[in-house]
């Protein structure tokens, strides 16, 4: 089948069997790959009321169609399974260079289900595919075990590991591949961990049929060349997503001490030029990409090297914490890489931590001695490594994020818990930008900026406006950005280089040889985007409006400190946006798809409307 | 000879479409945008000979001065 591995490699961890199936040419058709195909499969194999950690859940791991070409921006993969974080829809991706490998050895996607006996690894070698003896590796930090994996296979094996806290079932814990790159949020790790699976290591030799060549040749390197003469280019190339952390901070967007402000007053000590003079060592790209955005770093004051942090990490980890030494944000980096946590939701969960601590609602016996200060980057290295061991009452606490702390800890700290569906914010404050807000209310795995990101159109069109206008530019953005994780392509190289959107269908319908539109692949986006909605409806007792509230931190409290000072956005022009939404989705009142809505989108006989 | 500004991407539509302006020395490059009608809140990168400055940077004579905005956030 061209542009695709051709099968699907299932591996029963219960009872080590290992089957190839052919890939269904109807499926990929409808759901491309990558993303979409791992919620075709989250939808039909696993079966509703899963235990996330227990055997019936699965673990989807796949490639999409570009993934692993010539098409700029190819490393891209998916993860998606029950999130143990949300309870709903888990789909993480991540760079590297594993899915090209994936693909070269003739796989669109792994499934990965039941739970080994003892600690294992999966070695994929083409078509010999291995389940091996884990258990000397079992407590492993994640790079010493790539490291380790490499000296004992070989250079050409790319390997994906979890560490520690993906063993200790960390809600939020990820899996980790090329010593830096990650597939970060909603739990994907702590899967892999309660499946008792340490890594995955693969190499491939074949190669991916393309339906005709000259033609996908000539888009990809025209595509390529687009990029590399870009205006962009360069800024990109040399700063990495750190760039923005600048413009964030000015804008009242950089998440500090917990969201509450978007201005951080040692922001210029974390901006990208003292990155790059202080820290950089070296660019590092992933497979394909013109433009390696990943920094590989040095801090000297804590003698580690580390990829990063990005600016997600930056804003997380160090102004979301009032750290604003860009070391300590390298060594919180560092920490969270090796302990296989995912930086977005530990900064959540620490910085909630912080909040109830200087507001008196957690004590130093509670934090186990911890001066938990905003700011004290001494506290949270020792409270990252006890998150992911679950070591003491705080350190367990924070290992089940910040829904279920707030919920335990109570006395108000829910109301600054920030998070949507459970899973902790990503690294833009949202008090005065609906748009964004809205975005993070609606996104399929919680609060988390990859499907749309708006906060540009927001300050470009008014930030608190409040219009069907707006909804409509989340929507399109929610189909376009994941709809390159169904081809298993960066998106970076189309949102920040400005490649046109008009080279994608034209690669694809070469690359395949089926005739895709621009429009045919929106299409398939938007009915990937409604099974997700379905996966949670399927799987979360009373699913509705109420999950997309938003976090209680921007429509109840101001923002305190720089251009967004004093401003929020009132609960009813949230809840304005999310009528405008549900109605241009073809949702209902409740949030959940009509029946007309799915049969449009070719999903009823699916989801059993 | 002045300084010349480069509006990257979406920034076009605030300049008819002109992707250089050839403009006077003795500005700084916030006041730049604001005469040309790029809001400044919308550019994020301000670059000079590859290197970021600020947008209270006051480009010398002969120098070129890109102008960024972020659509995709980190």
């Amino acid at each position: 089948m061209n542009g695709y591995g051709g099968h699907i490699l299932r591996v029963n961890l219960s009872n080590g069997t290992i089957t190839k199936e052919p890939t269904p040419a109807e499926v990929v058709r409808g759901y491309l790959g990558g993303r979409g195909l791992g919620a075709y499969l989250l939808w039909t194999e696993v079966p509703q009321g899963a235990d996330p950690l227990g055997p019936d859940n699965k673990l989807f791991i796949s490639t999409g169609p570009l993934s692993g070409t010539l098409f700029p921006g190819a490393g891209k993969m998916d993860f998606a399974t029950k999130s143990p974080l949300t309870g709903g829809y888990a789909g993480a991706s991540m760079g590297g260079m594993l899915t090209a490998e994936i693909k070269y050895a003739g796989y669109d996607s792994i499934i990965l289900e039941g739970i080994s006996p003892k600690p294992v690894y999966l070695y994929i070698d083409d078509d010999t595919v291995e389940l091996r003896h884990a258990e000397a590796y079992w407590g492993m930090g994640s790079f010493a075990l790539e490291k380790k994996l490499k000296d004992e296979l070989g250079e050409e094996f790319q390997i994906a590991t979890i560490g520690p806290a993906g063993e200790n079932l960390i809600k939020y814990a990820c899996i980790n591949h090329d010593f830096g790159r990650q597939a970060g949020r909603g739990g994907v790790g702590t899967v892999m961990g309660a499946k008792k699976l340490k890594a995955i290591a693969v190499r491939g030799s074949g190669g991916i049929p393309i339906a005709n060549v000259a033609e996908f040749t000539r888009v990809a390197k025209e595509a390529y060349r687009a990029c590399k003469e870009a205006e962009g280019f360069e800024a990109w190339t040399r700063y990495g997503t750190m760039i923005i952390t600048s413009w964030c901070d000015e804008n009242g967007a950089l998440p500090t001490r917990n969201f509450q402000s978007g201005s951080f007053e040692q922001g210029p000590n974390i901006y990208a030029p003292v990155f790059r003079d202080k820290i950089v060592v070296t660019d590092k790209g992933c497979f394909g990409c013109p433009t390696p955005c990943g920094k590989y770093s040095y801090s000297k004051k804590h003698d580690i090297y580390v990829e990063g942090p990005e600016y997600e990490t930056n804003g997380m980890l160090g102004s979301d914490l009032g750290i604003g030494d860009i070391e300590d944000i390298a060594r919180a980096n560092q920490l969270c890489d090796e302990l296989g946590l995912d930086t977005i939701s530990t900064g959540g969960a620490i910085a909630w931590a912080m909040e109830c601590y200087e507001k008196g609602i957690l004590d130093r016996e509670q934090t186990g001695g911890l001066d938990l200060r905003f700011g004290n980057a001494e506290a949270v290295f020792p409270l990252i490594e006890r998150i992911a061991r679950r070591k003491g009452w705080l350190g367990n606490l924070l290992a089940e994020g910040v829904k279920r702390a707030a919920a335990e800890v109570g006395q108000g700290s829910e109301k600054w818990a920030v998070h949507v569906k459970g899973m902790e914010q990503s690294a833009y404050d949202t008090h005065d930008a609906t748009s964004m807000l809205l975005a993070y209310m609606t996104t399929d795995v919680g609060a988390h900026h990859n499907r749309a990101w708006a906060i540009t159109y927001d300050i470009a069109v008014g930030r608190d406006k409040v219009t069907p206008e707006k909804a409509a530019k989340v929507i399109e953005l929610q189909h376009i950005r994941p709809l390159m994780d169904c081809l298993g392509c960066c998106r970076l190289q189309w949102v920040e280089l400005g490649l046109s959107l008009d080279y994608y269908a034209p690669a694809m319908t070469a690359l395949t040889g089926v005739e895709y539109s621009w429009d045919d692949l929106l299409h398939i986006s938007e009915r990937v985007w409604n099974l997700t909605r379905m996966i949670w409806v399927r799987e979360v007792e009373g699913f509705g409006r109420e999950w997309d509230a938003p976090p209680p931190r921007f429509v109840e409290e101001p923002a305190v400190g720089g251009v967004t000072d004093g401003k929020f956005t009132p609960p009813e022009a949230a809840q304005q946006m999310l009528d405008f939404y549900y109605q241009q989705r073809g949702w209902r009142k409740n949030g959940i798809p009509t029946r007309e809505t799915l049969g449009r989108l070719g999903l009823a006989e699916l989801v059993g409307a | 000879m002045g300084v010349t500004l480069i509006p990257v991407g979406f920034l076009k539509e605030y300049t008819a479409g002109q992707d250089r302006l050839e403009l006077a020395a003795g500005l700084t490059v916030a006041e730049m945008l604001e005469m040309v009608g790029i809001p400044p809140a919308l550019v994020a990168v301000v670059m000079r000979d590859g290197e970021l400055v600020s947008k209270d940077y006051q480009p010398q004579e002969g120098q070129t001065i890109k102008v960024i905005a972020i659509m995709g956030g980190g």
